[in-house]
């Protein structure tokens, strides 16, 4: 990721366009990234400030490109290399040693005198002898684990040229977003995936319907609702790669501007912006496509609806994987419990409990109820996949019986 | 009203930087007029507010709800120090103290460099024993802290920053740490110290001491003011300014006489011509694009350096202009004479950037403390500057405020920036008291460059007055 320094913004009419390198006016940029990689790929056992230097010169006769978008690709490089780190602290170490060494002369001078003799270029090749190495090699050594002067050990790289200009392109949308007081997405089919990936991301949600089948999730952190904050902007930012990721959706970004303004970042997933996750179904458990897949798209009076519905309710979201619809406008909800640890079980079953209005039924896999982790009624087991007929017998229970009422 | 409501309970607890206060419907505002501003927060159906109000929320809602009330928020450790080596504190570091008891426990203390701000914090500390968070600006003092906790009170303080997370009762920190971790760590510590206080106001660092539940706060500086004025937001970030001692009064009594001495170097041939090439081109360009926008500034360039190769190459001749006054090898010509002359003299040398620093360094090898110098190294230095193994320790900007440098009597300032703070908080390394030599300052700066008239905006400020300036 880049950091709010490489970030390039143009803030025009109350609209925030992060820096974006397209396939009309850039096409020359593959040429240049093309260089770029090279210059990495090549690279190993270069100094970092040579690298960038050579970044820097792939650009010098280029009329469209500021310093930041250049120092921003050398970010990305250095993010795809790895330096000669010295962990074990060489460097320090001889320092220590040479410096030490050097105090009985100081000041190493360029005229020596009667009370200064210790002249600068004697003194430093007496010091290489007391060490067994010559000074120059010395000298390369001395600042070695400083940053500038690290070289360059290997480089992952970026598949190809273009992959590294979309990465960069991503990168841009994700510093801006360090500037993000809020979040709103607008999204259907990949909801489930966007909010839970938003809660891996630490941040908090509110949903409204917004049609038939979306929604609209409000992301903030928590103090955002006593003061607007930049603070959850990196929040937002680690999020976006997964919602890149997702179909379907809109978003739009609150960012505070340099001047103490506010600006609207707006980017959906029609933009063709490319996440380098995997596409979210694949990400998705693999379980729910295949139930769907074997149960088809009816049986027994009983259709099957892909995250048909969503209930919120507070910080709680429950987005059932299927919904069953019977033709007499029973609805049943069924959620696949992939995970079984007792504190997800229990959190579970908090769910329920919160939206006992609902038919809910839930798939926990066998292994699960073996650890004494009972979660009430409205069950369905299974070992490796769920199987039809339990399910259907479980379905018509649910339909029998009327859901619990309220109690306050 | 309803009768369930009234017997149910009103619960406080801290919920990553801020308050969260449940058992109150949305009608029902826990609000007073002097109390701290709640939220409703209907995503989680609760009232919020930030952590900074903890005190005054306690309060106001125990008066308010009797027993009802219930305070889930984690309270502080008591810490009992294993000793307590404090040595007899001089007469206004505890005027200070007792300033900082009487004025609620909530305040700043502002001290100039080497009068013993420390000792004042330690004091505080002993007086409280209460779980405290220190809040330092960078990673050698953050280490410092540790240290000189664990001479003072016998006690290995935890460590927050420099990729360490490793929270005790007693842990230190830095500020861009704070920010970051506040949200997780803000409730526990009753005391919170914010050493070189004038770095919390920051539209962001400031959420340190927002997102903390900390009742009690010390503030520590030699100078609280900001060129931006946000040093007002102090006041209830810290507390109110509850005790300053003017600059006057510490020179003299516990600091050194010092002079200040200002060398004038020349550019040599090969940079002199470099120089004026940059600086023609750089006016060349400037003059042409005035010719169309009678305004155009520096800004304006650097805005265009996106678009223009031409504008990029001037900003380039701009900064290579810099890297010449910041790197003139007179410097280093001029370096010698100073060793030379305070032969045996614990030296103290700042550079302008890192790479002058490490050029200094390889020239005649002494030591460099840098910002990414690391702890056992950074140790190992200052401990053999301390004990005279070496005299000689170059430092970049890591070094401006607050490290302990004892004993230092000779400081050179070859390039940096000409702001008042740099200039005092320098100067007050080179001030600590030690025996009677008089400590000197010189200023190498190039001639007939910017660089002279940073230096005499430098000699301006207050902590240049009464000093013997001479030309050599």
């Amino acid at each position: 990721m880049l950091t709010s320094e490489h970030a390039i913004i143009e803030y025009r009419a109350g609209r925030a366009t992060p820096d974006r390198l397209t396939q009309n006016a850039h096409r020359h940029y593959v040429d240049y990234a093309e260089r770029m990689l090279a210059i990495y790929q090549e690279g190993a056992g270069r100094q970092r400030r040579w690298l960038h230097r050579d970044i820097e010169a792939v650009f010098a006769d280029e009329p469209d490109c500021p310093v930041r978008r250049i120092q921003a690709f050398c970010k990305l490089l250095d993010d795809a290399s790895t330096f000669q780190s010295d962990p074990s602290g060489k460097s320090a170490k001889l320092r220590l040693d040479v410096f030490s060494r050097a105090a009985r002369l100081h000041p190493l001078v360029c005229q020596p005198d009667r009370l200064f003799e210790h002249e600068e270029q004697a003194s430093k090749t007496q010091i290489a002898e007391e060490l067994g190495t010559p000074w120059d090699q010395i000298e390369q050594a001395l600042y070695a684990d400083v940053m500038a002067f690290q070289t360059l050990e290997g480089f992952a790289g970026y598949p190809n040229a273009a992959a590294f200009l979309s990465r960069y392109n991503v990168a841009q949308l994700q510093a801006a977003l360090y500037r993000a007081e809020s979040m709103t997405v607008t999204a259907g089919e990949d909801l489930k995936t966007i909010v839970r990936y938003a809660k891996f991301a630490r941040l908090l949600h509110e949903i409204a319907r917004a049609g038939i089948s979306t929604y609209r999730i409000r992301f903030t952190g928590p103090a955002s609702v006593v003061r607007e904050t930049r603070r959850y902007g990196v929040n937002f930012a680690r999020f976006l790669p997964a919602l890149l990721a997702c179909k379907g959706w809109k978003m739009e970004a609150t960012l505070q501007t340099p001047w103490k303004a506010r600006a609207k970042l707006v980017v959906s997933a029609d933009d063709g912006f490319t996440s380098h996750l995997p596409p979210a179904q694949e990400f998705d458990s693999a379980l729910e496509e295949s139930f769907a897949k074997k149960f088809g798209p009816a049986r027994d009076g009983w259709q099957l609806i892909r995250e048909g519905r969503i209930l919120c309710d507070r910080q709680k979201t429950f987005i059932p994987d299927f919904t069953f619809r019977h033709e007499d406008g029973t609805e049943v909800l069924l959620e696949i419990v992939g995970f079984w640890t007792p504190e997800y079980l229990a959190g579970k079953r908090e769910t329920l409990h919160q939206f006992r209005r609902e038919r809910i039924l839930l798939a926990v896999p066998q292994r699960s109820l073996r650890e004494g982790a009972a979660i009430g009624e409205n069950i369905v087991t299974y070992k490796t996949a769920i199987q039809i007929p339990p399910l259907m017998e479980a379905l018509e229970a649910a339909r029998s019986k009327r859901p619990a009422v309220a109690s306050q | 009203m309803t009768d369930s409501t009234l017997q149910s309970q009103v619960s406080l607890s801290f919920n990553r930087g801020t308050l969260l206060l449940t058992g109150l419907d949305r009608g029902q505002l826990p609000t007073e007029p002097d109390g701290p501003v709640w939220m409703w927060d209907a995503r989680v159906g609760a009232w919020r507010c930030d952590a900074i109000h903890y005190a005054s929320a306690r309060t106001i809602l125990g008066r308010r709800f009797g027993s009802r009330f219930h305070d889930a928020v984690l309270v502080p450790d008591h810490v009992g120090w294993a000793k307590t080596d404090l040595p007899a504190p001089r007469p206004e570091q505890q005027e200070a103290l007792d300033a900082w008891l009487r004025g609620g426990r909530r305040g700043q203390v502002i001290m100039p460099t080497g009068t013993g701000k420390t000792e004042v914090a330690f004091a505080v500390m002993a007086e409280t024993k209460v779980a405290t968070l220190i809040v330092a600006p960078v990673r050698d003092l953050m280490y410092q802290w540790h240290r000189r906790i664990l001479a003072t009170f016998g006690y290995d303080a935890g460590i927050v920053g420099d990729n360490l997370f490793n929270i005790k009762p007693v842990t230190v920190t830095t500020y861009d740490s704070a920010y970051i971790h506040m949200g997780e760590m803000g409730a526990g510590f009753g005391l919170l110290i914010f050493d070189e206080e004038h770095h919390l106001p920051g539209k962001c660092r400031r959420e340190a001491a927002i997102l903390s539940t900390a009742p009690m706060r010390l503030g520590l500086t030699a100078t609280p003011e900001r060129s931006d004025d946000l040093h007002k937001d102090l006041d209830w970030l810290i507390g109110p300014v509850l005790y300053r001692m003017p600059f006057r009064e510490a020179k003299g009594s516990t600091l050194a006489d010092f002079d200040v001495v200002r060398i004038p170097v020349a550019l040599n041939d090969r940079e002199q011509a470099t120089y004026d090439e940059c600086s023609r081109m750089l006016r060349h360009f400037i003059a042409s694009r005035r010719k169309e926008l009678p305004g155009y500034s520096w800004q304006d360039l650097c805005k265009e350096s996106g678009k223009d190769p031409r504008a990029r190459h001037a900003q380039r001749a701009y900064y290579l202009k810099q890297s010449i006054e910041d790197r003139a090898a007179e410097k280093l010509r001029v370096l010698e004479d100073i060793f030379r002359l305070h032969y045996g003299q614990q030296t103290l040398i700042f550079a302008g950037s890192n790479a002058m620093a490490i050029e200094v360094s390889k020239r005649f090898l002494v030591p460099t403390i840098l910002s990414h110098t690391r702890k056992r190294e950074r140790l190992a230095v200052l401990d053999a500057f301390t004990k005279g193994q070496i005299t000689v320790l170059v430092a970049n900007r890591v070094l401006d405020e607050g490290v302990d440098v004892p004993e230092a009597k000779v400081a050179v300032v070859i390039g940096g920036q000409g702001s008042t703070r740099q200039a005092t908080q320098r100067l007050g390394r080179v001030l600590r008291r030690s025996g009677r030599i008089r400590a000197t300052l010189y200023e190498v700066v190039c001639e007939d460059t910017k660089e002279v008239e940073r230096s005499r905006k430098r000699r301006r400020t207050d902590a240049y007055e009464r000093t013997r300036h001479y030309r050599v």
